[in-house]
């Protein structure tokens, strides 16, 4: 089955949280019949299976599906650090090997499940600069770079620059290895899971990053079992369930739209439900908190 | 009775610069559902590892968890017969080749007999629904299965107390909802549970709610009124569950006389006021 996720998000006036990152190149990625299976021993386990999809440029993406579904999979071989086992990946209309490939392969960013664990060097200057420094730009353009990248997750270089990362909350940690990502200045920005662990405040601050992101017109996936947040940030919704895309598109609820999550270990956003429980339209339940409390007022 | 007492306990990591757990007084009576929540650092699974006995206090007034001194060498070995932990993700605690390997475990280093290991495993089986699932290697389940799994494993030594940390935070709401019934379950009979949590809603199962700042208990007393506490909330890193934000910004509209907590309290509260 296949799906076109989403169209473009309008690129609206950034936030501080994307400032300094505007007027990247979005690129539009496409798979065509993704499959890709595990070594277990003498078994294969297949973790995708002709995965077709479409993200357009600066498009906003939740991946859902349950524990094992294949969206860690998905995520690693967009971003090129698995090769599939059947199919492949287009980014801008153009496949592995071709002219100018590996130049936007490299923008796209993938920031890991708990990524904070993977934090190294000295210094949060350091550790942001890494990415940018292996791609050889020159030391002006690497410190503008992690200037802009640490601005953008709140942790503007000035206070935060020479600290230890260790010396940093988890939440600021986690924002910090997001920060890593954003200074290579990517085009579109893979992430798994990153509101796990996170205390409340830290999951409300680490939003509003993505949605600053988000209006810079930067595409986002977000691999997420967080319902919620996915409804508040993202246009549209693929779908995976033991390694296939069940359901792919701009989100809809009524008219049967909830069961491609219900039938798939997944749960209706809140604001959803409420609107099912109020015998309101679901397909009209907007996609913030704020914005339902004020509908209802 | 009280099966946790703890007066001015600390634990301070090796080369760390403050302690991660600073005075910290925490009552857990027999059979009480408490939740523990705080910023990220604030000392909670630090107090988990504690009560389980697997790391041991740097001191403390009184750490007596289920009759044993935590402060004490065998105490804090004692304990963890005592105390059953389970953690975030299941497959760090996993260790047998199938599901009722991982379940005889605990009972096997307990040198119990066999047929009583046999009767226990069973038994544990069909409460968690894991029968058709006895003879598969965990590591091929789902989240959730493995998670009820590792649970399972756990109490299958019988505990006087279960720690939980985080124990969703990796799971599918499936596979969520599937383990907080099993943790509801052993709770309704009786099983006293202290259960660590950045979910809001999942504060709610609990009698008591126990807030953590640097290292100390800063608030204890019913979710409700830890949630009515605005200020305190900003301040601890924490919030609401999604039920009371929409009914907080009614209220302040108006629209609401009480703080709703969860998604059928509001819509009754939404209902009672149509005309």
């Amino acid at each position: 089955m296949s799906g076109d996720a989403a169209n473009g998000h309008a690129a609206g006036g950034g936030g501080p949280a994307g400032e300094g990152l505007e007027g990247q190149h979005a690129l539009g990625v496409r798979c065509e019949g993704l499959s890709f299976w595990y070594d277990e021993g003498a078994t294969r386990i297949a973790a995708l299976r002709g995965v077709d999809l479409t993200l357009a440029p600066g498009a906003s993406v939740a991946l859902l599906g349950p524990t094992g579904s294949g969206k860690s999979t998905l995520l690693q071989l967009l971003r090129g650090l698995l090769a599939p086992d059947e199919g492949r990946v287009l980014i801008d209309g153009l496949a592995a090997g071709e002219d100018g490939y590996e130049e936007r392969e490299r923008r796209i960013g993938l920031v890991f499940q708990m990524p904070e664990m993977q934090l190294f060097a000295a210094t949060c200057r350091d550790d942001v600069a890494f990415g940018p420094r292996q791609l050889g730009w020159s030391a002006a353009e690497v410190d503008d770079a992690v200037t802009s990248a640490l601005a953008a997750v709140g942790l503007p270089a000035d206070r935060f620059g020479a600290r230890h990362p260790y010396s940093l909350s988890g939440g600021e940690q986690r924002r910090l290895a997001l920060a890593g990502v954003l200074a290579m200045r990517p085009g579109l920005l893979l992430l798994d899971e990153p509101f796990v662990s996170l205390d409340p405040a830290s999951r409300r601050d680490l939003e509003a990053i993505l949605r600053g992101l988000r209006a810079t017109g930067m595409g986002l996936v977000l691999a997420t079992h967080d319902v919620d947040r996915a409804y508040g940030l993202c246009d549209a919704r693929v779908v995976l369930d033991e390694g296939v895309v069940v359901d792919a598109g701009p989100w809809r609820f009524g008219a049967g739209g909830e069961d491609a999550l219900l039938s798939h270990r997944l749960k209706l956003p809140f604001v959803v439900e409420l609107w099912r429980r109020l015998g309101r339209a679901a397909a009209e339940a907007p996609p913030e908190l704020a914005a339902a409390a004020e509908a209802l007022a | 009775m009280s099966l946790i007492e703890i007066r001015g306990l600390r634990y301070r990591y090796a080369g760390a610069d403050d302690d991660a757990l600073h005075d910290l007084d925490l009552t857990v009576s027999e059979g009480e559902f408490v939740a523990v929540v705080g910023a990220n650092g604030s000392g909670k699974s630090t107090l988990a590892r504690l009560l389980g006995g697997l790391a041991r206090p740097a001191g403390a007034a009184r750490a007596a968890v289920c009759g044993h001194d935590l402060c004490d060498h065998e105490g804090h070995f004692a304990v963890r017969r005592d105390v059953g932990v389970l953690f975030q993700n299941p497959d760090n605690q996993l260790v047998g080749s199938t599901v009722e390997e991982d379940l005889a475990f605990g009972l096997e280093n307990l040198a119990l007999p066999s047929p009583e290991i046999a009767r226990r495993v069973d038994e544990m089986l069909a409460l968690y629904g894991l029968e058709a699932l006895r003879t598969r290697e965990p590591h091929l389940l789902s989240g959730g299965q493995r998670q009820r799994t590792a649970l399972a494993g756990v109490l299958a030594v019988p505990r006087r107390v279960l720690v939980l940390d985080e124990p969703t935070a990796m799971l599918d709401p499936a596979g969520r909802d599937e383990v907080l019934a099993a943790v509801r379950r052993e709770a309704d009979h009786g099983l006293t549970v202290v259960f660590v949590t950045q979910e809001m809603d999942e504060v709610l199962m609990a009698d008591r709610v126990v807030a953590l700042a640097s290292g100390r208990a800063v608030f204890d007393g019913a979710p409700a009124a830890l949630f009515a506490e605005r200020a305190l909330l900003l301040s601890l890193s924490l919030g609401l569950p999604p039920a009371a934000e929409v009914g907080l910004a009614l209220m302040e509209r108006g629209v609401l006389a009480e703080l709703t907590l969860t998604l059928d309290d509001l819509v009754a509260a939404l209902q009672a006021g149509r005309p």
